[in-house]
């Protein structure tokens, strides 16, 4: 490989987000932008700053949706997607339906639970663990099946009891998968909330944007967009950081054990919104 | 099982689904008025798909889907390409894109909406800008999965730039492209949705989400219907060719 | 198929380490029962190492399955050490399988511990046993190496040293190198004689290799295809320590040839 006198990708990466910070700041005053579509960074974190206790109290109460969310499809798609993948007969029968399923937008949905639960967290919350459901069962149903079976052989032979099979056999090798559904959930959960949220809610962070769109009050809908975007961006870097220090004994690269059985297509795993 | 019983017991899952939706509500031990009967729901439907207010939504929720589709497709391939071909750029960007896939990319909508108001363009730039995504993703993937084995092989016979695009390339390609189209489309569609759903005078999400306000179930129950069955369809008959096209893959 | 004297009497003077009689195995397939095992009786004397050579679906490994406890059979009788043997007993017999099958998430002194920690022997009398194993297969410096971290060949000495860390006075190894290559499979198969010559253990090793079956062993047994049969003892009368030299030799080739022969023939 010829000695790079490109800048490394990590320092080209960092560039461009001080680009794009600079950029936010400078254009909207220069005027190359009306201040109604792209408010100046000084503005927004002005407003920010400004206007706390109302972001504070709107993320929280965001957090908390995402949090029961969370635990619906993680708790559920993780049990069930082991139970359908650890079972042979079900998994040829139910899988099939289920990726077709997944070619509907569940966005379609979601009036459905403002009706029957009306504008308040229930709603979020049933949406959003339903979204964010089936794709961490698929994914689980798939990682289940990547565990070597020869691994409960050999713990046999070396004299493992029933319990011991589980406890030491089963649960280590499972972890790679259950953590790829953990992270998958919470991302989805977080990004099924806000969608419901701008789309008809009376608290939260997406009711935030929407409000203040509909006011046209630009730098107030973009601190809340902003508070969105380091919300998903911070869950990504702890879960994976949490990740690799949990799963040093992988070998390179994120839960290749997880991944190989995740899924041939790149993308299944990944939101539509 | 066999291939026949296996598509039986699937089928009379269904029906059986189907059953309960229908009968549960009429038998009232669920409200009605919350979840109505499935006949009902589909003679609601059928109401609906006479009515020329329904075939104008319809007409503009296709057109949008269609349009960025046609934009999204070759602006995402063409940029995936490049970052597969440019090791140096696939270095710089791809660790940017596990980044996009967890954000919200409907936080974008409203900036949408600032620049081109609440309109067919706004709409179609916010689909074609969340499908762009996928594609590229994919077309990435698409192109680094052709193994070097078959490039080698070609290129040791003289094969010219031109041939090894469509003798290699594409062919090796084919069944991941068919799988990119059904899966960008998936995207697309709900980009539109969601768009739609959430300032839109117009369009089948824009009916969904005001016969949700209204309270109107039926009508509500029919649409998602509707919609799924198309999703579901396409979805299908993209997956039946690319089943056609594969059969050489292990 | 010739029917060799040598085949008949397997009382013998000594106890032997594994005793089988009249071992037959029936399971059920999809179209009805299938008959994998017939009437196999052999005698492994004690610190003995033998071999077992057959074409593929002869029943080897259900066979030293059933010696390792992880099978039964469904007639005649096998003893271990003058036991059955229905369940895995790894003080007994310890089982290095063909696929290392070490755990990922432990590393490799962790996992040589494994079958002492199932015991809840205590922590610092198994971290001693599982490093001195170590130590006996090559590996002293890589206690604290994850599996990733390990070349094929590593794997399995990994593997040797947990099958041999309850110090089981029996070994049964079914195809351990197969997956390898052929150097690193050669390198292996003079490491584990060395190992085995210092520790007296009885070894029975399945293989599809000739050259590996002739190298290690004292004894050759030959199975026949489904169902499978004893068809040949083989005594490998070559001297101790093995060479690779002794692989060049006529004699080396003659039993090669004669074990190629039995095969051939039991199609």
């Amino acid at each position: 490989m010829k000695p790079s006198r490109l800048p490394s990708p990590q320092r080209v990466r960092w560039a461009m987000l001080v680009a794009t910070l600079l950029a936010w700041e400078l254009v909207p005053r220069a005027g190359w932008l009306p201040e109604l579509f792209l408010p100046s960074l000084s503005k927004t974190l002005l407003v920010l700053g400004s206007d706390w206790s109302i972001y504070g109290s709107a993320l929280l109460i965001t957090l908390g949706e995402v949090a029961i969310s969370m635990l619906i499809a993680c708790g559920g798609g993780i049990a069930l997607g082991a139970i359908v993948g650890g079972l042979a007969r079900l998994r040829v029968l139910l899988m099939p339906i289920f990726s077709s399923l997944y070619a509907v937008p569940i966005v379609i949905l979601y009036p459905v639970f403002t009706a029957w639960f009306g504008v308040g967290p229930e709603s979020k919350i049933a949406f959003a663990g339903i979204y964010a459901f089936f794709p961490v069962m698929l994914s689980t149903a798939a990682g289940i099946r990547t565990i070597d079976p020869q691994y409960l052989v050999a713990a046999r032979s070396m004299g493992a009891t029933l319990s011991q099979q589980v406890t030491r056999v089963i649960i280590p090798a499972s972890l790679p998968t259950v953590f790829t559904g953990l992270r998958l959930g919470g991302a989805l959960a977080i990004i099924g909330v806000v969608v419901a949220e701008m789309l008809t809610a009376a608290a939260g962070i997406g009711y935030l944007v929407t409000l203040n769109r509909t006011i046209l009050d630009s730098p107030r809908v973009f601190a809340a967009l902003l508070m969105i975007l380091l919300l998903s961006i911070a869950y990504d870097i702890a879960t994976r950081k949490l990740e690799r220090r949990l799963l040093s004994w992988q070998p390179a690269g994120r839960s290749t054990i997880a991944m190989r059985g995740a899924s041939s297509s790149p993308t299944t795993n990944v939101s539509a919104a | 099982m066999t291939r026949l019983r296996l598509a039986l017991s699937r089928a009379a899952l269904l029906a059986a689904v189907l059953l309960a939706w229908d009968l549960l509500p009429r038998w009232e031990v669920i409200n009605p008025a919350l979840l109505p009967p499935f006949g009902e729901v589909m003679s609601a439907l059928w109401t609906l798909l006479q009515r020329p207010k329904v075939h104008d939504a319809i007409a503009v929720t296709s057109a949008e889907v269609l349009v960025a589709f046609i934009i999204a497709i070759p602006l995402g391939t063409l940029l995936g390409v490049l970052i597969a071909e440019k090791p140096y750029l696939g270095a710089v960007f791809k660790p940017l894109l596990f980044y996009v896939f967890s954000i919200p990319k409907s936080i974008f909508l409203p900036m949408f909406i600032l620049v081109f108001g609440i309109t067919f363009a706004q709409k179609v730039a916010y689909a074609a800008f969340t499908t762009t995504f996928v594609v590229l993703m994919s077309a990435t993937a698409c192109v680094e999965s052709v193994k070097n084995e078959y490039i080698e092989v070609a290129r040791s016979y003289g094969a010219t730039r031109r041939q090894l695009i469509l003798r290699v390339y594409i062919p090796s390609m084919l069944p991941m492209l068919l799988e990119t189209i059904r899966i960008s489309m998936i995207f697309n569609f709900t980009g539109v949705m969601i768009a739609e759903m959430y300032a839109s005078r117009t369009g089948i999400g824009h009916l969904i989400g005001s016969w949700g306000e209204n309270f109107q179930m039926p009508q509500l129950f029919a649409g998602i219907v509707l919609l799924s069955a198309i999703a579901i369809l396409f979805n299908e008959s993209v997956r039946w060719l690319e089943e056609r096209c594969s059969n050489w893959r292990t | 198929m010739q029917q060799l004297a040598d085949l008949g009497d397997t009382s013998g003077s000594k106890p032997g380490a594994i005793e089988v009689r009249d071992l037959s195995h029936v399971y059920d397939g999809v179209n009805g029962q299938v008959k994998a095992l017939e009437d196999i009786s052999m005698h492994v004397a004690p610190g003995k190492f033998t071999v077992i050579v057959g074409p593929s679906g002869c029943g080897k490994t259900s066979l030293l399955m059933m010696m390792a406890g992880l099978r039964a059979q469904t007639s005649g009788e096998l003893l271990c050490h003058g036991a059955p043997i229905p369940q895995p007993d790894p003080k007994r017999v310890g089982v290095v399988f063909q696929e290392a099958s070490l755990y990922p998430w432990l590393t490799a002194v962790q996992n040589v511990e494994f079958p002492l920690s199932l015991r809840n022997d205590p922590k610092t009398e198994r971290r001693e046993r599982a490093l001195q194993m170590l130590a006996l297969v090559g590996l002293e410096g890589f206690a604290d190496r994850y599996p990733h971290e390990l070349s094929g060949g590593m794997k399995q000495r990994v593997s040797i040293a947990r099958g041999l860390v309850q110090d089981p006075p029996v070994l049964l190894m079914d195809e351990p190198f197969a997956a390898l290559d052929e150097q690193t499979r050669m390198t292996m198969g003079h490491e584990l004689l060395r190992i085995w010559s210092t520790t007296s253990k009885t070894v029975v090793f399945i293989t599809h290799s000739l050259t590996e079956a002739v190298y290690l062993a004292d004894e050759v047994l030959v199975m026949s295809a489904r169902p499978g049969r004893i068809i040949d003892r083989i005594a490998i009368d070559l001297p101790r320590p093995r060479t690779y030299e002794m692989m060049a030799t006529d004699k080396f080739g003659g039993l090669r040839e004669r074990i190629w022969q039995q095969i051939r023939s039991a199609h």
